[in-house]
């Protein structure tokens, strides 16, 4: 009952705003793309578990954005004031090598840094990091999360080999609304 | 909750969401997001130009976009309708199946100035540069967007993509699964019906079949006769897609068509009075297939599309024509690091013409083949924290008419705030020689006899040439765009553009002509480059939502022509373009949602007077009113010029068919989705 009352509460807010819906403006499709992008890794961020090394407790979730500032401004404003299980969250824009060692918890791609897909999976290996990126072949080839565009909606796809290799336990519920693939091998 | 008021609610919530993420994200607080569960994260759509279409750059240009929205509220019954909604163009009937449709300017039944495409394929004729707008059809529920270009698209879309670009964009076939059942019924448009199902043939494999018959009845000239322009068509397509973005995707759609017409026409005699007015008729036919496939790579998109399209157009005692048209094009987008964009593309694309002659319009040869061949490149570069966006770019063609063509164009969008934005481009475009400016004769007038013609009556003979040349554009345009406020938004676009070598028709040395039923001189004007000018204007677009429930907007388009003929023309025949365009039209639409799921939506507009027509200004009001008493039927109800107001709206530039009153037209229609 309560989460349908949060529900109608966000309907009604939601309703002020249609006034301002504009879609002749270009910079209006990116930002309705990242706030839903936005939406999708925080629902992520409930839906998914870390070992304790990977995020000890009271600490932040922290989550690096590595291409794309404009959204890594958006999903700071999304998550502000937010907490899971008692813990806030932490914006960080990466640059270039940055990601490397960044602490962070989740690790958003942008497309225009698809090309460090490999370098990207092979971080996988060595810490419990949640990727998840705008190239579209980024689960098929070995990342964790992949966010595509499908008939102008925001679809994802999941490599459960591996999250789970990562030692990251991913929810059913997820599971039961993504596209599943494996690593190709 | 049942699970269908819980799918219900989702859907609203889904569009009621989607509405206000498109808010700026410079608004100072915006929806919590978080609060959206995943699956309603889902079912959000990304309000946006598709990803290939935002990389063409085209914000630095003015462009409208037409929704579906618009056009179910509007209750247009055709493209050309629906077309009426985007500011700046200029829309107007002829008679009951023939428009003049123009951007910026040089309107007329065979406007060559403006392009236009369906799903890819051009609808652009090359038999005499134009589109007819009659054969050119699709379901409109099946439409997810027109977008309408106003100035030159040459660099990518090519020659003729001169004064505008029209793309019509239908839903993929995931988006039209299931079926829909649609009918229409009224004074003018006796019945229209349209039957489509979607479906599935595997996990990422959508389909969708779709057909559709209208009959439109005849209507009255400006003495009230029967001009006999009743008409009809029956069409049936299908489109299929598979595959996902991730990886690959693959359409394949097509559709083939069959139509008949009538009009009156006044063709020539060589004896007294040396013109007859008739009932003529015509019939059309034809059919396309065309399939694309999409490849992602890690920092690049390709794209191959490959199409054929065969138009038969027989309209008797005129022309017989059957144009089989090949096209393959290719285009590759490529990124460059963070901030540049590249895109290249190379096109190839055979005509081949067959034209039997009539009593009035002959092509020779009968039959010609022409190929074209084009590629282009273009960059895009962001700068300063993508406030500063820098297109560059240029199409080079080679065409059997006139050659090698260069269609190069620089264009700059500054956004100077999150909610305005100034953008300013130059460009060159060409209109390339349509078949019948080079291989036409036709029979435009002829003239009794009088003493200086030796007592013999004159035809005026209307010829094509093999050296006429491209028309040639150079054009410079800027833009502005701002939200006022949340709830206010204002577009303006202004241009200038310079044409040379623009067709004049040039008089050459009269003969006797004994081959036919009567003795008689022939005077024959040539098609020939030796008209030029400048047009300048600028269009207004202003959209008003004071409330969630209303929306107000309203466009003002202004337009000069100065277009005279060269030095060493010697035609006295051509009309000035001017006369045929007007010099203002405005527009105002309401749109109001009321209570139970009714829908309401008024538009008024004016358009000035065209001059060289002889043609008065004139208003027209229309009105629709729909009702949703389910999700799955929509009943609406449509009027158009509903104060009665008769007036012509233009009258035919080249084949003189009589054009024909807009009366007050009613219509009901019943839509049923399963």
């Amino acid at each position: 009952m309560k989460h349908v009352v949060r529900r109608l509460v966000v309907l009604a807010l939601v309703l002020g705003f249609t006034a301002s819906a504009r879609a002749q403006d270009p910079r209006s499709a990116e930002s309705s793309e990242y706030l839903i992008k936005a939406g999708y890794i925080f629902n992520f961020a409930r839906l998914v578990e870390w070992p304790a090394t990977g995020a000890p407790k009271g600490q932040p979730i922290v989550i690096g954005v590595l291409g794309n500032d404009s959204f890594a401004t958006v999903l700071g404003r999304v998550v502000d004031g937010k907490k899971i299980d008692d813990r806030p969250f932490l914006v960080k824009r990466l640059k270039n090598k940055e990601f490397k060692d960044c602490g962070c918890q989740i690790l958003f791609v942008a497309a225009a840094e698809s090309a460090r897909t490999d370098e990207i999976i092979q971080l996988q290996h060595t810490a419990p990091v949640l990727t998840i990126a705008e190239a579209p072949d980024f689960a098929r080839r070995g990342g964790m999360i992949a966010l595509v565009l499908e008939d102008s909606k925001v679809r994802f796809i999941v490599n459960v080999d591996a999250a789970t290799q990562a030692g990251l336990s991913v929810s059913s519920r997820l599971l039961t609304l993504a596209t599943v693939v494996h690593t190709a091998r | 909750m049942t699970v269908f008021t819980k799918s219900l609610t989702r859907a609203v919530g889904a569009v009621l969401i989607g509405a206000a993420l498109s808010v700026s994200v410079a608004a100072q607080d915006f929806p919590d997001v978080t609060a959206i569960s995943l699956e309603d994260l889902m079912n959000l759509k990304v309000t946006s130009v598709s990803k290939r279409e935002q990389k063409l750059g085209v914000a630095a240009a003015a462009i409208f976009a037409i929704t579906q929205e618009d056009i179910r509220r509007s209750g247009a019954r055709n493209i050309p309708e629906a077309l009426r909604l985007a500011p700046g163009l200029e829309v107007a009937r002829i008679d009951e199946n023939k428009w003049a449709i123009a951007s910026r300017g040089f309107n007329g039944r065979f406007t060559n100035k403006l392009l236009v495409l369906i799903d890819g394929r051009s609808v652009y004729t090359p038999l005499f540069s134009g589109v007819y707008w009659n054969v050119q059809d699709v379901l409109l529920e099946d439409v997810e967007r027109i977008e309408v270009i106003r100035g030159p698209g040459a660099t990518l879309w090519g020659a003729n993509a001169v004064n505008g670009v029209i793309n019509i964009i239908t839903k993929g076939s995931a988006a039209t699964q299931g079926g829909l059942v649609s009918a229409q019924v009224g004074n003018a448009l006796l019945g229209s019906g349209g039957v489509r199902y979607g479906g599935k043939l595997g996990a990422n494999v959508t389909y969708r079949a779709y057909s559709k018959y209208f009959k439109w009845d005849s209507s009255t000239d400006h003495g009230g006769q029967d001009a006999f322009d009743g008409w009809d068509t029956g069409r049936v397509g299908f489109r299929l897609d598979a595959g996902s973005p991730s990886a690959d995707t693959l359409t394949l759609q097509g559709d083939v068509y069959r139509g008949e017409y009538g009009e009156t026409l006044t063709g020539v005699t060589l004896s007294a009075p040396y013109a007859t007015t008739f009932r003529n008729d015509g019939r059309f036919s034809g059919g396309n297939l065309l399939g694309r496939w999409s490849h992602s790579f890690d920092r690049s998109n390709t794209s191959l599309q490959v199409y054929f399209d065969r138009a038969n157009n027989a309209a008797t005692s005129l022309l017989d024509d059957r144009l089989n048209i090949f096209d393959v094009d290719f285009q590759h987008d490529v990124r460059v690091g963070a901030t540049h964009n590249w895109i290249w593309g190379v096109g190839y694309r055979s005509a081949n013409d067959h034209a039997t002659a009539g009593t009035y319009v002959r092509l020779s040869p009968d039959e010609r083949t022409w190929r074209l061949f084009s590629t282009f490149t273009q960059n895009e570069f962001t700068l300063f924290n993508e406030r500063l966006r820098l297109t560059l770019g240029s199409k080079l063609e080679h065409n059997d008419f006139t050659g090698f063509e260069a269609e190069p164009n620089g264009r700059a969008l500054w956004n100077i705030s999150p909610t305005q934005s100034v953008w300013g481009a130059v460009s060159r475009a060409v209109r390339t020689p349509a078949r019948t400016e080079q291989d036409m004769r036709l029979d435009a007038l002829v003239l009794p006899p009088s003493v200086e013609t030796g007592g013999l009556p004159v035809r005026v003979s209307v010829h094509g040439d093999r050296n006429f040349n491209s028309e040639d554009l150079l054009a410079y345009e800027s833009g502005y765009r701002v939200n006022l406020g949340r709830a206010l938004s204002v577009d303006v676009a202004a241009f200038y553009n310079s044409y040379t070598d623009l067709l004049s028709a040039e008089p050459a040395a009269p003969s006797v002509d004994f081959s036919r039923e009567s003795v008689h001189l022939v005077a024959p004007l040539v098609a020939a480059n030796k008209m030029s000018g400048a047009t300048y204007g600028s269009e207004l677009f202003a959209e008003w939502r004071p409330a969630p429930v209303f929306k107000l907007s309203g466009a003002y388009t202004f337009l000069r022509m100065d277009i005279h003929r060269d030095a060493d023309s010697l035609d006295a025949s051509s009309p000035d373009p001017e006369g045929a365009s007007p010099r203002h039209q405005f527009s105002v639409r309401s749109a109001v949602d009321l209570p139970k799921n009714l829908e309401q939506d008024v538009t008024w507009r004016y358009v000035g007077a065209l001059d060289g027509l002889m043609i008065p200004g004139y208003y027209s009001l229309d009105a629709h009113l729909g009702w949703s008493p389910t999700a799955r039927l929509n009943l609406s109800i449509g009027g158009q010029n509903l104060t009665n107001n008769q007036h012509l709206e233009f009258r035919p530039d080249f084949i003189a068919t009589t054009p024909t009153v807009m009366k007050r037209t009613f219509q009901v229609s019943a839509r049923w989705t399963f």
